[in-house]
């Protein structure tokens, strides 16, 4: 009789079943769920009798199947906005020889880059340096600055060598923040040493901008290499021709930072190759040009930048990377 | 030419660089920016130049023709076999070659469905092609669960030393192949026709006839073969006694299969129609291999069914039928059953294989099945436990479940039945020797 009354109360449980669907919630129990009784004085022929000891002896500790609950990343508000993690999780194997390499340069080229921005930029017109004054004591301006740039560089070092994308993250920050400052349209220097030529000064600019997106470019050279060769160990991907690969990196390492500096000169130098041009014509016009403001300012540098990169604009307009690539092998098919 | 995160971030800070540098007359911001500007352009126009345009065909088609000029990367593919069982293999060999002169280091992924695994080499493979050469990519994939797949299309991409800007072409190259469920070997099914057919076969029904298999004894009577004598029977008894065998004939096994959404509750890998469809594919091979008939129904928004016939052939009509199997809509059993009676000899072993959920008109169906003589064979993988597994069900929620369905099963019973809950760990011989009584 018992059992039937047990059976009884389980079924009018299974009533408040809403839609096939369980509220775990309101199915109330009294003491242990061991429902094996249940099964008391039945006559169960074939598969009963596991299912008793099933039933009796659950335990929370049931292994899931690995397919049985999905993984699923729930992106974080900044990872929708840039449509992925900034910073990647992936653990890195032991660094190959080409990370390496790139450990190696990237340290050379921030080394450099602090003493360039040492050097380039003076705390004079930066927001510090306004507060600073403002509380009447200078020093501290100063000294945020010349931290800042230490944080740029210890945060740099410790990103490169340790392959830490946050680390190098805040370097960049640092590295660039320093930089935000109000100028007087010519160039500063934070030292009386350097040279007083226009174009010594603006070659060295380039090349403080050149070791900056360098640092940018190795520093992001080493995670990406770290994560391919992590990649082709875990089998992830397979290359063919890795040397080759690899080789091809360094070429363009080498010849991008020219070419860009090039194009640069080109822009900041507008100020001389305008009057240059217009002095074929007429000399008088070329030495007002020569000596006008608006050429020798930020200005004249926005204006060669609109001129350089209008003329590869129009490269591009006119496809000429293709037809290149046309001749190219138009001329080895001969 | 589609742009790289890293290049978006990097012309967003040039050119918010450059406006700032021109509002606090900055000029080492504005040289900054120019410098990044000058990177990516450069960047750009290295990639622009990288072409790859492409095409892509099967393997056993290589020879036909010799391309369009135009198409620099081809790729062609062949499969070592468009037909595996679950946890079977397949060899696919991806052939690419580069039409072009100049050398191109290209990203190649070869798509294969999610739910196959990579077991040797890899589908994702980064080279350096030399111009007019071509290079061979070969990797296993495994495939743990039935169905029809397509490998393919295979993606190339180009890209920039520094991963700034890339050319991405996919090359329309796709592969199908099947999956059939796996089989269990079935050692003795013990379902036999009470009913014969015409042909004589090497299964023997529970009928006496003309066979090898002894079936019972009986007193002589008159016009019976003197061969058939039992002597020791008859100086035992002192009756004159007869063998009779059991009579060796053909019979007609219907298979139905449960294919009703219901029937996919549980994870992707363990779930009813999963072990349903295993099931059916073992019975299938199992009886087909005695030359019985074997008929296959499957139902879920419509009914799809196989008639009846002998063969290897029919394994593989039926196999195919399994493989394609999708859990969708809610047919009951009993229109599937009001469909199919007229069609079915009387008696003819039935076996359904459904989790034996929503739907209320089972007992019905299977009530209709016993009245008219149909030896009726009910194995009920259970998704309760796929559930419980998985954790997607309460324990109190599993109990009350799970004593409804022992009392539907009771019912079942019943009505003279062979059912069986099937649990997930139970083999399938277990699971039928257990629907049999055995």
């Amino acid at each position: 009789m018992g059992t039937r009354h047990d059976a009884r109360n389980c079924i009018s449980r299974s009533k408040r079943i809403l839609g096939g669907e369980i509220i775990a919630d309101d199915v109330k129990t009294d003491g242990p769920s061991d429902t094996s009784h249940l099964y008391d004085g039945k006559t169960v022929r074939s598969s009963a009798p596991s299912r008793k000891k099933a039933a009796g002896r659950l335990k929370s500790s049931t292994d899931i199947p690995k397919d049985a609950i999905p993984e699923v990343h729930v992106p974080s508000w900044i990872e929708s906005f840039f449509g992925g993690p900034i910073v990647s999780s992936m653990k890195f194997l032991p660094a190959n020889r080409t990370v390496t390499n790139l450990q190696v340069s990237s340290a050379g080229c921030l080394v450099l880059l602090t003493a360039l921005t040492l050097l380039f930029t003076p705390v004079s017109g930066t927001a510090w340096f306004a507060i600073a004054n403002l509380i009447g004591m200078p020093i501290i301006g100063g000294v945020i600055h010349i931290l800042i740039m230490i944080i740029g560089a210890i945060g740099g070092a410790y990103g490169i060598f340790q392959r830490d994308q946050r680390a190098l993250l805040v370097s960049y920050v640092a590295m660039l923040l320093v930089t935000l400052r109000f100028a007087g349209s010519k160039v500063e220097f934070g030292f009386d040493l350097l040279p007083e030529q226009e174009i010594l000064q603006k070659v060295l600019l380039i090349a403080y901008a050149v070791f900056l997106v360098m640092y940018f470019e190795l520093t992001n050279g080493i995670i990406r290499f770290s994560m391919l060769d992590t990649s082709i160990r875990t089998g992830e991907v397979y290359v063919m021709g890795e040397g080759k690969i690899i080789r091809q990196y360094y070429r363009a390492i080498g010849i991008t930072p020219v070419v860009a500096g090039i194009v640069a000169l080109l822009t900041l130098l507008i100020n001389l190759i305008i009057p240059a041009m217009v002095g074929i014509f007429d000399s008088v016009q070329a030495d007002r040009l020569r000596e006008s403001v608006e050429l020798t300012s930020v200005y004249g540098v926005a204006l060669g930048t609109a001129m350089v990169f209008t003329v590869i604009a129009a490269a591009f307009a006119v496809n000429l990377p293709l037809r290149l690539q046309q001749m190219q092998e138009g001329r080895a098919n001969k | 030419m589609a742009w790289s995160r890293k290049s978006a971030m990097f012309a967003a800070l040039a050119v918010a660089m450059y406006l700032l540098g021109l509002v606090l007359r900055n000029q080492q911001l504005v040289t900054v920016a120019v410098v990044l500007l000058s990177f990516l352009t450069y960047a750009a126009f290295r990639t622009t130049h990288a072409d790859v345009a492409s095409s892509g065909r099967r393997l056993d088609d290589a020879d036909a023709d010799s391309g369009v000029a135009l198409q620099s990367i081809v790729a062609m593919r062949k499969l070592s076999s468009a037909r595996v069982f679950e946890d079977g293999e397949i060899d696919v060999i991806l052939r690419i070659q580069n039409r072009s002169t100049l050398s191109k280091v290209l990203e190649v992924r070869d798509r294969v469905p999610e739910v196959m695994r990579i077991k040797k080499g890899a589908n994702y493979v980064l080279m350096e092609l030399g111009g007019r050469k071509e290079t061979e990519i070969s990797y296993t994939i495994e495939a743990p669960l039935r169905g029809f797949y397509t490998i393919g299309p295979v993606c190339v991409r180009v890209q920039d030393a520094f991963g700034l800007f890339h050319n991405e072409r996919e090359i329309q190259l796709y592969d199908d192949f099947l999956v059939f469920p796996k089989m269990e070997d079935i050692k003795d099914a013990l379902i036999k026709s009470r009913v014969p057919k015409i042909f004589t076969g090497a299964v023997n029904i529970r009928n006496p006839g003309e066979g090898t298999n002894f079936y019972n004894l009986r007193e002589y009577i008159p016009g019976d073969p003197m061969k058939k004598v039992n002597w020791k029977a008859w100086a035992r008894s002192g009756k004159m006694m007869v063998n009779e065998f059991e009579r060796d004939a053909v019979s007609d096994i219907i298979l139905i299969i449960d294919s009703r959404s219901v029937s996919e509750t549980g994870p992707v890998s363990r779930n009813s129609l999963v072990y349903s469809t295993r099931a059916a594919a073992s019975l299938a091979q199992y009886f087909l291999s005695r030359r019985d008939s074997v008929g296959l129904v499957t139902y879920g928004d419509e009914i799809v069914s196989v008639d009846r016939d002998t063969g290897k052939k029919q394994l593989y009509v039926i196999l195919t039928k399994l493989a394609g199997a999708m859990a969708k809509g809610n047919t009951p059993l009993k229109v599937v059953t009001n469909r199919i009676l007229p069609h079915i000899n009387r008696g003819s072993p039935i076996i359904i294989l459904s989790p034996l959920e929503d739907d209320p008109t089972v007992i019905d169906a299977v009530r209709d099945l016993r009245a008219r003589n149909f030896d009726v064979t009910i194995l009920s993988p259970s998704s309760l436990e796929f559930e419980f597994d998985a954790r997607r069900l309460d324990r109190t929620g599993y109990e009350v479940l799970k004593t409804e369905r022992d009392i539907l099963i009771s019912e079942l019973r019943g009505l003279g039945a062979n059912v069986m809950d099937w649990e997930p760990d139970m083999m399938l011989v277990t699971a039928l020797a257990g629907a049999r009584g055995f």
